[in-house]
């Protein structure tokens, strides 16, 4: 039986709240980031976007010298990459990591996400076709993937293992697979897990739209697992989680926020977007037998549910197959911040340590007739539960599936 | 184009991409280095003030720059 691996740090920037005591008071309020964005026909569509960002306010209350560095190090960076400094850096004094209790080189950096400098690169190209000497130097490293990690890692002065992974939407939940994974094999002893923000240039929006997963421009919300789904609405948030094992955490002093219990991921042996209930169910089956639960004994699914007719249902679809008669509670923190894509899974996994520990479910604001029968959808306003048992899943266009387990630490 | 406004031009990009450094810090008979710059803050610095000036200088040409005078210099002589 490999050691348990516990989260003990926190951090987020979302459209409802920049850290995670605001972002949690939204999740008990059932606060909505959604608002009309000039979209790429010259009208308008809904979106829940990051508006009003600023590093140096979000590293307020770091200490001077993380503050320091981690200025330094993103002051010239585009906002995807300080949106994902100021997660790390919050998780990263959350977790008591601030004052070196883990040696620099056994610390380890997961960003989940890929094309993430789509929108970087689009504001970039008139620059390109005017003059392309006067692109900047700086555009060569910025426009990679990659300096998300090298920029959070100069900021916190991580030299352990780190890279990208990337799974599409399961991008955030497959970072936090992967450095639990990275963990259990030794190759470090602290992880962060990053879920980077997305801010898709304007013709992968447009092609979204063309594929017919975009709300429609009218729709002022997204309503997962309502009878009114009507497409996914595009949200921005940066996320980050560190893990440790839980017994290198508990002798260090640091509090274990929950345990991530069992993970799971696979693939649909498809390149569409087609989502695949077989698949979903069969990660969600391997996740709780990996963390040795029962299917009834989970209270709580923080579900994928990006409030497509086709996600929505497929998801639905699995998890009746495998919850069965148990009805644990079910809801979409999309329905709150939109689908923040690359860093969704990380985002939902934040939302599901705050609420198993403070012992809710949030709502579905948007939710009023279930699109399914049998399913504990949690309605419009919070509700009161215990939860000792969560999970939390992500799925991704070309058939990536990923399921992950939470229990109160 | 005369130097002063080149030299304009070069100061406008440090204070964009060295918000921190204080316009009187800014010597002639400095360096970008001096002034807290690394590689990538120099060629952005270069390209910022080329952008400005609406001249286009080739990279080889920066070889022989070695403080501000001289990049001051260069970018007069394609202006």
């Amino acid at each position: 039986m490999p050691e348990p691996v516990v989260v003990t740090g926190l951090g987020i920037v979302s459209p409802v709240g920049v850290g995670v005591p605001a972002f949690a008071a939204a999740l008990r309020a059932g606060a909505t980031g959604f608002r009309a964005v000039p979209d790429e026909a010259g009208g308008t569509r809904f979106a829940a976007p990051l508006t009003g960002f600023d590093l140096a306010a979000a590293l307020a209350a770091a200490t001077p010298g993380v503050r320091r560095e981690a200025l330094r190090a993103a002051r010239r960076s585009p906002l995807p990459v300080q949106a994902g400094v100021a997660a790390a850096v919050e998780a990263w004094q959350h977790a008591g990591l601030a004052g070196g209790a883990v040696p620099a080189d056994r610390v380890g950096l997961i960003v989940g996400g890929h094309n993430l400098t789509g929108g970087y690169a689009f504001e970039h190209h008139p620059v390109y076709l005017r003059q392309p000497v006067y692109l900047p130097a700086r555009y060569a490293l910025q426009v990679q993937d990659t300096d998300h990690v090298a920029t959070i890692s100069q900021a916190l002065g991580v030299t352990g293992e780190g890279h990208t992974v990337g799974a599409s939407s399961a991008s955030g939940n497959l970072a936090l697979i992967q450095a639990a994974r990275l963990i259990a094999a030794g190759a470090v002893d602290a992880c962060l897990a990053v879920g980077a923000l997305a801010r898709p240039a304007p013709p992968e929006r447009a092609a979204l739209a063309n594929l017919g997963v975009l709300a429609p421009p009218a729709e002022p919300a997204c309503h997962p697992f309502d009878r009114r789904r009507a497409g996914l609405v595009p949200g921005e948030a940066a996320a980050c989680l560190v893990l440790e094992p839980a017994g290198a955490a508990r002798r260090r002093g640091a509090t274990p926020l929950a345990e991530l219990a069992g993970v799971a991921t696979g693939l649909d042996a498809t390149s569409l977007s087609t989502p695949s209930p077989a698949g979903e169910e069969r990660v969600m089956r391997q996740a709780l037998a990996r963390a040795g639960v029962a299917p009834s004994a989970v209270d709580y699914v923080n579900a994928h549910g990006t409030a497509t007719p086709a996600g929505d249902d497929a998801e639905l679809a699995a998890l009746a197959a495998v919850f069965g008669p148990a009805r644990p509670w079910i809801n979409s923190t999309k329905g709150l911040v939109g689908h923040c894509l690359s860093a969704a899974g990380a985002v939902e996994a934040i939302a599901t340590v705050v609420q198993l520990r403070a012992g809710f479910v949030h709502a579905n604001p948007g939710l009023r007739r279930p699109a399914a029968p049998g399913h504990r959808l949690v309605g419009a306003t919070a509700v009161p539960a215990p939860i000792e048992v969560a999970l939390s899943t992500s799925f991704g266009f070309g058939g990536f599936n990923t399921a992950v387990v939470l229990r109160r630490g | 184009m005369d130097d002063t406004e080149v030299f304009a031009a070069v100061r406008a990009g440090i204070a964009e991409v060295l918000p921190e450094v204080r316009p009187d810090e800014v010597d002639i008979d400095g360096t970008l280095t001096d002034l807290g710059a690394n590689s990538i803050d120099r060629a952005e610095i270069v390209t910022l003030a080329m952008q400005r000036l609406g001249v286009t200088v080739p990279v080889a040409e920066f070889r022989d720059v070695h403080d501000l005078r001289s990049l001051v210099d260069l970018l007069a002589k394609h202006a």
